[in-house]
């Protein structure tokens, strides 16, 4: 059992949630606007990863830079992590690989809490990634209260690179955002990450 | 069986190659300059990507750049492949999903032309790639002959992101550069995979 065994309504009933949908739950986010040489690349690595259209070309080429122009944003004072092993606690199966992670500690050679946003690239069904994500906030929760940092919220999102779905964590209640943000919108989709780093989405 | 389960004795023994292990490929070829952009992408991602060390992290913030520059030096007359299925000879285990792979076509969303395989290699070795890396220099040999398409030689690359050796397959001859480059030295890498495209290398 890992993370990437769980679907929506496994993750619900091991973890006892509640689900709250809703549409529009963060568009109340200030955009970010990324600088003119982020924009400038984005049509290209989009245009590539769509073509050959993978889940490993579509993470390299959009996700990753739109979490490398976040953690710009904030001046290098936030981490992102790609591909590492989060194992939290095996008996509940939450163990596994992230494939992207976000922390609020600078430090880059050791996870750190507090893990603020988890992000998990599909090739395209974002629905298929929600219980997988949403089982790997529950993990973030747990690390960061055994760590000592007991932050309010732990948000999430499944990304086709291309199209972005969020999710927020607040005790039990997982909140899933019904609207879909396309990349062509990556100011407001840059501004929900920032909102969530500054734990206000 | 698939790419991922040679290594590079089997490889050797399985498609009967004539190894040269200190070949010199490499050392007369001509650096090419990489763009003030690429200088100044991996500035930024060398060291995320040493911090966070996982072979996800190192592919999409190194070696994912480098070929994108190599795509663009040549006008995007070649095309950039990342983690697709290339299965070519189940039997003979050439089946798998290959880390990247550089077409002499500008098509994105099929490959036509496969003339350089490149692996992620594990464990920070370069070495560790090898195996992989020339079984499917093999399939690719073979897809070539198949499609009609006329290439004599077909190059490899092992990687870590960091590190990088190059191989060349022409028959069964079959040459393991006695170099190993590291990513400091990205014009001279980017003027080996260049070469490569231009089957001079």
């Amino acid at each position: 059992m890992a993370y990437s065994n769980f679907t929506l309504d496994t993750v619900r009933t091991a973890f006892q949630l509640e689900i709250v949908e809703s549409a529009g739950a963060f568009s109340e986010a200030s955009p970010v606007v990324p600088r003119a040489h982020f924009t400038d690349e984005l049509s290209e690595r989009v245009e590539l990863a769509t073509s050959s259209g993978t889940e490993k070309a579509r993470s390299e080429l959009i996700v990753t830079d739109v979490l490398f122009e976040l953690r710009k944003h904030f001046d290098h004072r936030i981490s992102f992590f790609s591909g590492i092993e989060f194992s939290v606690d095996a008996e509940q199966g939450l163990t596994g690989v992230c494939d992207f992670l976000v922390s609020l500690s600078p430090i880059l050679s050791l996870l750190e809490a507090p893990i603020i946003i988890l992000v998990e690239a599909k090739r395209e069904n974002l629905i298929t990634g929600l219980g997988q994500c949403a089982a790997e906030m529950i993990a973030a929760q747990r690390f960061n209260a055994e760590k000592g940092n007991d932050i309010p919220c732990v948000y999430g999102s499944t990304t086709s690179g291309t199209d972005w779905r969020f999710l927020k964590l607040e005790d039990k209640k997982l909140y899933i955002d019904r609207t879909i943000y396309q990349i062509a919108q990556c100011d407001k989709i840059l501004g929900i990450l920032a909102s969530m780093v500054e734990q206000k989405a | 069986m698939a790419y991922s389960n040679f290594t590079l004795e089997t490889v050797r023994k399985t498609f009967q190659l004539e190894t040269d292990e200190a070949a010199d490929i490499s050392s007369d070829i001509e650096s090419v300059d990489p763009s003030p952009e690429l200088s100044k992408i991996l500035a930024r991602n060398v060291p995320v990507a040493m911090g966070i060390n996982t072979e996800k992290a190192k592919s999409e913030m190194i070696v994912a750049n480098v070929l994108l520059e190599l795509r663009d030096q040549f006008e995007r007359r070649i095309s950039v492949f990342s983690g697709i299925d290339f299965n070519v000879d189940a039997e003979s285990g050439l089946t798998g999903v290959c880390d990247f792979l550089i077409s002499l076509s500008p098509t994105q969303f099929h490959l036509e032309t496969p003339v350089i395989i490149l692996v992620e290699a594990k464990k920070d070795d370069p070495t560790n790639g090898l195996g992989q890396c020339v079984a499917e220099m093999i399939a690719a040999q073979r897809f070539n002959k198949e499609k009609g398409n006329n290439l004599s030689h077909i190059y490899g690359a092992a990687t870590t992101g960091t590190m990088w050796q190059f191989l060349k397959l022409e028959g069964t001859n079959l040459h393991i550069d006695n170099a190993v480059y590291s990513i400091g030295q990205c014009d001279k890498i980017l003027g080996i995979l260049a070469s490569m495209v231009k089957q001079k290398a």
